[in-house]
């Protein structure tokens, strides 16, 4: 299912990485967890919460390898280059108390809306990689970030909430402008691992959040579960 | 009549030894401040003297030796710290003030060491300066933050002159904090700067209140408490985990154990009756590094109260009890060796208390065959 926006020209590789994400969106749902009988979400935040501690440490050897593929200055630990282009990425940062009073819906829907640009922006990035090894690495990475946009999707029916679907004309396209030149898409590309980095940093301290709130309502499930002889 | 002359005569010559007075003993100009570097020699002028003038120096009032004087003007090779102080030239017949200098000796700043840390994340960060070798004089610092493109500001601490606090505004950002500072003195100047992710300066101050309790009836057990530190101002949303180490004061080597949750640990591998040292530190779960040790904590385990024993007072005891009722004796019969004779009684597995008990035994066995049979 091609949208009329955003069709791809011949030899456009952004293009059609325009078509990828929208087939990404338009995705089967999660079917709707059990409800009779389960635990509640409890076990499926701290699964959530583990696996973005495994991707963080999965994306340090990764971003490492890359930004070394890239070369200096992008592999330079004092690299400091101002936030320009790549308006499109979801950005991690966000004002402390906006974070603090975040509702539960709100703070898994930008959970999982910022991992399917990202998903989608890294498949991209694994199709210009040059070597075969960094494929490899890339296309692992994007699996176990597929297993995390899960889990979140997991959770969110798991409390109800309906999955983000993506309004016409809003999908994740990256166009890259007149002359997209070899050094921008670098920085473009450094850029999306960054955020990348600092998207898990705070989805685990989201789903910490997420699992102390959610803390009382499962020991009550546990004890009702009791009461009726199971 | 002539009453008022005299007067007009002493008021004029009071005034003439007052300004006689105040051009002898106070200065004509305020001291000229000079900071000269260590090490290097310097020329003091006597003001606008001619160098040909006849001139003494002194130095906070103690005569100065001629040899020093290349005319009228002070050389000094040379410079020490004890150097420093107040030069004053006069004329030398007169003792009119020439000129005074106020002489600093010291260096020019050499590259500061600047240090950030944030132990009360999310809320902010401080940043610490001092320089490497003094300068011996007066330093103004100056220290800038910047955020991208955006200057924040740094307040300076209460309390604490070579440290400032930046608030965050946003969490979770991508861009680099760069703060920067400089400093100057009369002699030179100097900067240097550090750039960092807002994630990796997060560094918590050790916890608070670590006790170590023994506990009792168990000689093997510790029981440590510790709180998290008070300045960590989030512990629900940013919550902290652990890292404990313990070891008897009489070997080196540390026992670690880490813990993800709670404030307290049980160590149930200690050795019996050793005195222990406890500390622990702590960390984000996700960013940042592990404090520093916390304040250690001593204890000793529980140990049973030494019992002294004699056979004769343990025999006359078990004595009473048979003869007050007909029944065995009391269950530290264990081991009775009349029994074991005759086909043996249920064994138990009392390893430690077997020598005490087979004594029991035998008193009161012997007790029993003079009593019962």
């Amino acid at each position: 299912m091609v949208p009329t926006a955003g069709e791809p020209a011949a030899g456009d590789s952004w293009g059609m990485l325009a078509c990828l994400c929208t087939v990404l969106w338009h995705l089967p749902a999660v079917p709707a967890l059990n409800r009779t009988g389960d635990l509640g979400p409890g076990p499926s935040i701290q699964k959530t919460y583990d696996l973005t501690r495994y991707l963080e440490h999965q994306l340090r050897s990764l971003a490492g390898t890359y930004l070394n593929y890239l070369g200096p200055p992008f592999n330079e630990p004092d690299f400091n280059p101002p936030r320009l282009g790549a308006e499109t990425l979801p950005r991690a940062t966000v004002d402390l108390e906006v974070w603090r009073s975040l509702n539960d819906k709100l703070r898994l829907t930008q959970n999982y809306e910022a991992y399917s640009h990202l998903l989608c922006y890294l498949r991209g990035l694994n199709r210009q990689a040059a070597t075969a090894e960094l494929r490899r690495s890339l296309a692992h990475f994007c699996t176990s970030l597929q297993g995390l946009l899960g889990s979140i999707a997991g959770v969110m029916a798991a409390l109800g909430y309906p999955l983000p679907q993506p309004l016409p004309g809003t999908e994740p396209t990256w166009t890259p402008g007149p002359a997209h030149s070899d050094f921008l898409q670098k920085m473009d590309d450094f850029w999306l691992l960054k955020e990348l980095q600092t998207w898990l940093w705070r989805s685990a301290k989201d789903f910490n959040r997420l699992k102390k709130k959610m803390q009382p309502p499962a020991a009550a499930v546990t004890v009702h579960l009791g009461a009726h002889g199971f | 009549m002539a009453a008022p002359v005299p007067w007009a005569c002493c008021a004029v010559l009071a005034a003439a030894a007052a300004v006689v007075y105040t051009q002898r003993h106070s200065p004509q100009e305020a001291p000229h401040v000079q900071y000269e570097r260590l090490g290097s020699d310097v020329t003091l002028p006597c003001g606008t003297a001619n160098w040909d003038a006849a001139v003494t120096w002194r130095v906070n009032g103690t005569d100065l030796a001629p040899d020093l004087l290349n005319g009228s003007e002070l050389v000094l090779r040379g410079l020490e710290l004890g150097h420093s102080g107040l030069y004053a030239c006069f004329h030398r017949d007169s003792w009119h003030l020439r000129h005074q200098v106020l002489l600093h000796v010291g260096l020019p700043p050499r590259e500061p060491v600047l240090s950030c840390r944030s132990n009360t994340y999310p809320k902010g960060f401080y940043c610490n300066w001092h320089l490497p070798t003094p300068t011996y004089i007066p330093n103004t610092f100056n220290v800038t933050v910047l955020h991208g493109s955006k200057i924040m500001v740094c307040e300076k601490d209460p309390a604490l002159k070579n440290r400032c606090h930046i608030r965050y505004m946003h969490l979770f950002s991508t861009i680099k904090y760069k703060v920067s500072i400089s400093v100057s003195n009369a002699l030179g100047h100097n900067a240097t700067a550090i750039t960092f992710d807002e994630f990796t300066i997060v560094k918590p101050d050790p916890p608070e209140n670590v006790v170590a309790r023994p506990v009792p009836s168990n000689p093997r057990r510790l029981e440590v408490t510790w709180q998290t530190p008070s300045t960590w101002p989030d512990p629900e949303s940013f919550p902290l985990k652990f890292f404990l180490r313990y070891r008897p004061l009489i070997l080196d080597q540390w026992q670690h154990v880490e813990l993800s949750d709670g404030t307290a640990h049980t160590i149930t591998d200690a050795y019996a009756g050793k005195e222990y040292i406890i500390q622990v530190a702590a960390k984000d779960n996700e960013i940042g590094t592990w404090s520093d040790w916390s304040v250690a904590a001593h204890a000793t385990p529980w140990t049973e109260e030494p019992r002294h024993l004699t056979t004769e007072a343990q025999a006359a005891e078990t004595t009473t009890s048979t003869t007050s009722s007909l029944a065995p004796p009391p269950t530290t019969k264990i081991c009775d060796p009349g029994e074991l004779g005759s086909g043996g009684g249920p064994s138990a597995p009392f390893l430690v208390s077997v020598p005490v008990t087979l004594a029991l035994a035998a008193a009161a066995a012997t007790a029993s065959n003079l009593l019962i049979w």
